[in-house]
C-alpha cells in the first residue's frame, strides 16, 4: 500500500510505505521495480561479460592494433590514426585479395545454399539407411581441415590428380602433358573454383543439416494443405517452407558468411594466396602481411576490412529476422 | 624434484661411460660422446630445466639424430631438455605468440624465415658466443652475419644453411648431345630440347619457399641486387632485373608447363622422381627422395652446386639460426645448448645426409662429412663460396622478410611468364617493394 507521507512529499525516485501506523521511506534502490532491474541484470551479467570478454575486448585489441604502428617484436606501438587503412588502399595485391574475397564468400555461399538445400530434401525423404547417410554426410565438417586439406591438395596435384586421371580414363581430357590437362591450382579461374569448391564440400553438410532442422519442424498438414489446394512443388517451397524457416536460414546464412568470409586454412594450405595472388583473400594477406611478414599493425588493418563487409550483411540478416519474428 | 636430476644424470653418465669402455675400442673416430665429453659444461646448469622450439627438419633422421642429441647432452650437463619440433611455417606464428606473452623457449629456432631484424631488441647478445665458435672454426661465412647480426652484434648464432643446387638426370642431357650444365643458358637449351622429347622443367611460380629461393638464385645470377649492402636502398630497379625476367619467360615458354604454376615445395620431388624432369632447382631431399622411390631415375640424376650467369655464380640458401629470448629462463643453458651443437657440427651433417651446410669456414675442410664420401653429393663441399640469402646483398632485415612473406618476387616472375609486359612487372613489383620499404622506414 502507497501512501503520501505527512511530512510532504517523498523525496524523487523513493516510495512510502505505510507498515502498521508507520510510514517509512525506501531508498530507490530498495523499490520493489529497482530490485526487479537489479536483478535482471545480474542474470543478464554473465552474458555480457562473456560476450565483452571474447568478442569486444578482442574487437576493440584489434582496433588498437590496426590504428598504430605494432609490430610482432615491438611491445610499444605508435598511434598511426588510419595510416594502416591508407595503406592498404595503395596495396595492389589489396584490392585482388578483397575482390576474391567476395567472389570466394558469395560464390561459396550459393553453392553451399543449392546443395544444401538438394541435400536437405533428399535427406527428409524415408529411404532405407537414412540415420547412417545422414550422420556420415557430416563427416566432411568434422574432419580436422588441415587433413582433408591436404587430401584435396593431392586431388588436385598437377601431376598425379585423381580427378584428372578419372577425367583422362573417360576421354574427357588429354593425357598428362596434354594442353587440355587442367591444373587445377595453378591456372587462375581454376584454382579460385578449386578453393571455393572445397570451402563447399566441407560446408554444405552443415547447411544442409541447419535446413533439415528447419524442414523436419514445418507441420506436414500445412504442407498437405497446400498440396490440396494445387501448389506446385516450388510453389510450396517458396511460399510455405521457406517463410516458415526463414528465422533459421537467415542465422545458418549469418554463421556461414562468417565462416567463409573469415575462412583462412583452405587456401593457406592450398595455394597460400597464389599463382600470383589469384586466390589471395583478405584473411591470407592479413597473415602474411601481419604475423609472417610482422606487420602487425597493417595486418590487422586489412583483417578488419572484412568488418565493414560483414556488418551490413549482418545488421541486415538480423533486421529481417526480428520483423520477422514480431 | 631438482635435486633427484643430478643423481639420474650421474647414473646416465656412468653408464654410457662403461659402456665406452666396452665398446671403446670398435668406435672409429669420433662419436658423439666423445664430443659431449670434450666440453664440460658450468655447474650451474645442472638441475635446470631447457624447452627448446625446433623445427621439423626435412630429413626425419636427422630430427632422430638431434632429439637424441639433445638427451645425451641433457644427461652429461644435468639438465632437462624438452625439444618440440613444429613446422616451420608455423614457427613465425609461435614466435609473436611467446613475444606477446612473454613466455615460452629458452631456445629457439628462426627456420629459412629469419626474424633475428624483427626481434633483436629481445633476443640476448650472443657476440661473445658467436665469436668464440668463430675463432675455434676458421671463422664466419660472410652470408652468416645476413642471418644473425644486427648492428654489428650477434643476436643469432647460425647453425646450418639448407643448399638448393641443380639436380639434372644426365641421360636426359645426353640424349640431346649435352653434357653437365655451367650456365642458365645452358639449362634453358636443355630444357626447350627436352621439353619436345616430354621432359620438361620446372621451377615454382607460385607462392612457396621454394619460389621465393629459386627466382632469386637466377636473378642473383643474373647480377640483380635487392638493396645496397646495407638492406636500406632497394636496387631492384635494374636493367639486371629486366634481363633475368625476360630469361625467365623464355625459358617458361620454352622448358616448362603450366603445372609450375600451381606447384608447392615437394612438387618439383616428385616431378625429379617420377622421371619426367629433366632438371629441377632444389634441396637435395629431392635426390634422397628419389634414390628411395626411383633408383633408375635417381641413377641418371647428377648435381650441380649453382649454374652462372652474366653476373655470376650464386646459389641461395636457406639459413637456419639459434636465438634465445631475453625473457628465456635459462639463457646459460641454451648457450651451452647452442655451443654443444656447433661442437657437433660434422655429426649433424653426417645425420642430416650432407643436408646441413655448416656456416663455419672450417667445418669445410675436405672430405665434409656425407657430401664427401658421396661421388655425386661431393660437389658441394665448396657451395660456401657461392652462397648468398634472401635481400642479398643486403642482410635479411624485417622489409626484406616481407618481400618475402607477400611472394613479390615469385609473383613478378609469373606475371611475365603469363604474359605480362616487363615494364609494367617492374612497376607493380618494384613499387610494392618501396611501399614495403618506406612502411618499416616510417616506424
Amino acid at each position: 500500500m502507497t501512501q503520501v507521507s505527512p511530512g510532504g512529499p517523498p523525496p524523487p525516485g523513493s516510495l512510502s510505505v505505510a507498515i502498521g501506523d508507520s510510514v517509512r521511506a525506501l531508498p530507490w534502490w530498495r523499490t520493489p521495480t529497482a530490485r526487479r532491474y537489479l536483478f535482471g541484470y545480474t542474470l543478464l551479467a554473465p552474458a555480457v561479460l562473456y560476450v565483452g570478454l571474447l568478442v569486444g575486448l578482442p574487437f576493440l585489441f584489434s582496433l588498437y592494433l590496426a590504428m598504430s604502428d605494432a609490430s610482432v617484436s615491438s611491445p610499444v606501438a605508435r598511434f598511426v590514426g588510419l595510416e594502416n587503412f591508407a595503406s592498404a588502399l595503395e596495396n595492389a595485391t589489396f584490392y585482388t585479395a578483397l575482390r576474391n574475397t567476395v567472389v570466394f564468400t558469395v560464390g561459396a555461399g550459393v553453392l553451399k545454399g543449392l546443395l544444401g538445400t538438394s541435400l536437405a530434401f533428399l535427406l527428409l525423404q524415408p529411404f532405407k539407411g537414412r540415420k547412417v547417410v545422414r550422420a556420415l554426410i557430416m563427416v566432411p565438417f568434422t574432419l580436422p581441415i588441415a587433413v582433408s586439406v591436404l587430401g584435396w591438395k593431392w586431388m588436385f596435384d598437377s601431376q598425379f590428380s585423381v580427378i584428372n586421371w578419372a577425367l583422362s580414363r573417360l576421354g574427357l581430357i588429354g593425357s598428362y602433358g596434354s594442353p587440355d590437362w587442367p591444373v587445377w591450382l595453378g591456372q587462375p579461374a581454376l584454382a579460385l573454383l578449386s578453393v571455393m569448391f572445397v570451402n563447399v564440400w566441407r560446408g554444405f553438410p552443415f547447411s544442409a543439416i541447419v535446413l533439415l532442422a528447419g524442414l523436419t519442424s514445418v507441420p506436414p498438414e500445412v504442407l498437405d494443405a497446400a498440396k490440396v489446394d494445387g501448389a506446385s512443388f516450388m510453389q510450396r517451397f517458396r511460399k510455405v517452407i521457406v517463410p516458415m524457416i526463414a528465422p533459421i536460414l537467415f542465422i545458418g546464412s549469418a554463421f556461414d558468411t562468417v565462416f567463409t568470409l573469415s575462412d583462412l586454412s583452405i587456401v593457406y594450405l592450398l595455394t597460400n594466396g597464389g599463382p600470383d595472388g589469384s586466390t589471395e583473400i583478405l584473411p591470407t594477406l592479413a597473415y602474411n602481411t601481419g604475423i609472417r611478414g610482422g606487420a602487425l599493425g597493417r595486418g590487422a588493418a586489412i583483417s578488419l576490412f572484412l568488418f565493414p563487409l560483414l556488418l551490413p550483411a549482418m545488421i541486415l540478416l538480423l533486421r529481417t529476422l526480428r520483423r520477422r519474428q514480431y | 624434484m631438482s635435486d633427484e636430476r643430478p643423481a639420474q644424470t650421474h647414473s646416465t653418465m656412468l653408464t654410457r661411460r662403461s659402456f665406452l669402455t666396452t665398446t671403446g675400442g670398435a668406435a672409429a673416430g669420433l662419436t658423439l660422446a666423445d664430443m659431449l665429453a670434450a666440453r664440460q659444461a658450468p655447474a650451474q646448469i645442472k638441475g635446470t630445466n631447457l624447452r627448446l622450439l625446433i623445427w621439423s627438419h626435412y630429413v626425419p633422421a636427422y630430427d632422430v639424430w638431434f632429439d637424441k642429441f639433445a638427451k645425451e647432452w641433457g644427461d652429461k650437463n644435468g639438465v632437462k631438455v624438452r625439444v618440440d619440433h613444429i613446422p616451420h611455417l608455423e614457427l613465425p606464428a609461435r614466435y609473436a605468440a611467446e613475444f606477446a606473452a612473454g613466455a615460452g623457449h629458452d631456445l629457439m629456432y628462426f627456420a629459412g624465415q629469419i626474424l633475428t631484424g624483427q626481434y633483436y631488441r629481445n633476443l640476448v647478445d650472443l657476440s661473445d658466443l658467436a665469436e668464440g665458435l668463430g675463432k675455434k672454426y676458421g671463422g664466419w661465412l660472410d652470408a652468416a652475419r645476413s642471418a644473425a647480426q644486427v648492428g654489428g652484434r650477434w643476436y643469432a648464432v647460425p647453425d646450418f644453411f639448407i643448399s638448393i643446387p641443380v639436380l639434372w638426370r644426365k641421360d636426359l642431357f645426353a640424349s640431346v648431345g649435352m653434357g653437365e650444365p655451367k650456365t642458365w643458358e645452358d639449362l634453358r637449351k636443355a630444357a626447350g630440347q627436352l621439353k619436345a622429347k616430354g621432359h620438361p622443367t620446372g621451377m615454382q611460380f607460385s607462392h612457396c619457399n621454394d619460389a621465393n629461393h629459386n627466382w632469386r638464385a637466377l636473378m642473383y645470377c643474373y647480377g640483380v641486387k635487392e638493396t645496397d649492402p646495407s638492406g636500406q636502398n632497394i636496387t631492384i630497379d635494374s636493367k639486371e632485373m629486366r634481363e633475368a625476367l625476360k630469361f625467365a619467360k623464355a625459358m617458361y615458354d620454352e622448358g616448362m608447363t603450366p603445372e609450375v604454376f600451381s606447384w608447392d615445395d615437394a612438387s618439383d620431388n616428385r616431378f625429379l622422381a617420377s622421371g619426367v624432369a629433366s632438371w629441377i632447382h632444389d634441396a637435395i631431399s629431392a635426390f634422397h627422395s628419389t634414390r628411395v622411390t626411383n633408383p633408375k631415375v635417381f641413377e641418371q640424376t647428377f648435381v650441380v652446386p649453382e649454374v652462372a650467369g652474366p653476373g655470376g655464380t650464386w646459389n641461395v640458401g636457406e639459413p637456419n639460426v639459434w636465438a634465445i629470448w631475453k625473457f628465456s629462463k635459462n639463457v646459460p643453458a641454451a648457450k651451452e645448448f647452442i655451443q654443444g651443437i656447433a661442437d657437433n657440427q660434422k655429426e649433424a651433417m653426417q645425420a642430416s645426409l650432407g643436408y646441413n651446410m655448416p656456416f663455419l669456414r672450417g667445418q669445410y675442410a675436405k672430405p665434409m662429412p656425407y657430401l664427401g664420401n658421396d661421388a655425386k653429393l661431393g660437389k658441394l663441399q665448396d657451395q660456401e663460396k657461392i652462397t648468398a640469402f634472401l635481400g642479398f646483398p643486403g642482410p635479411m632485415t624485417p622489409p626484406a622478410q616481407e618481400v618475402v612473406t607477400t611472394f613479390i618476387i615469385p609473383d613478378m616472375f609469373t606475371r611475365v611468364a603469363r604474359g605480362g609486359a616487363i615494364e609494367d612487372t617492374m612497376k607493380w613489383g618494384v613499387g610494392e617493394i618501396r611501399r614495403i620499404y618506406a612502411k618499416h622506414k616510417a616506424s
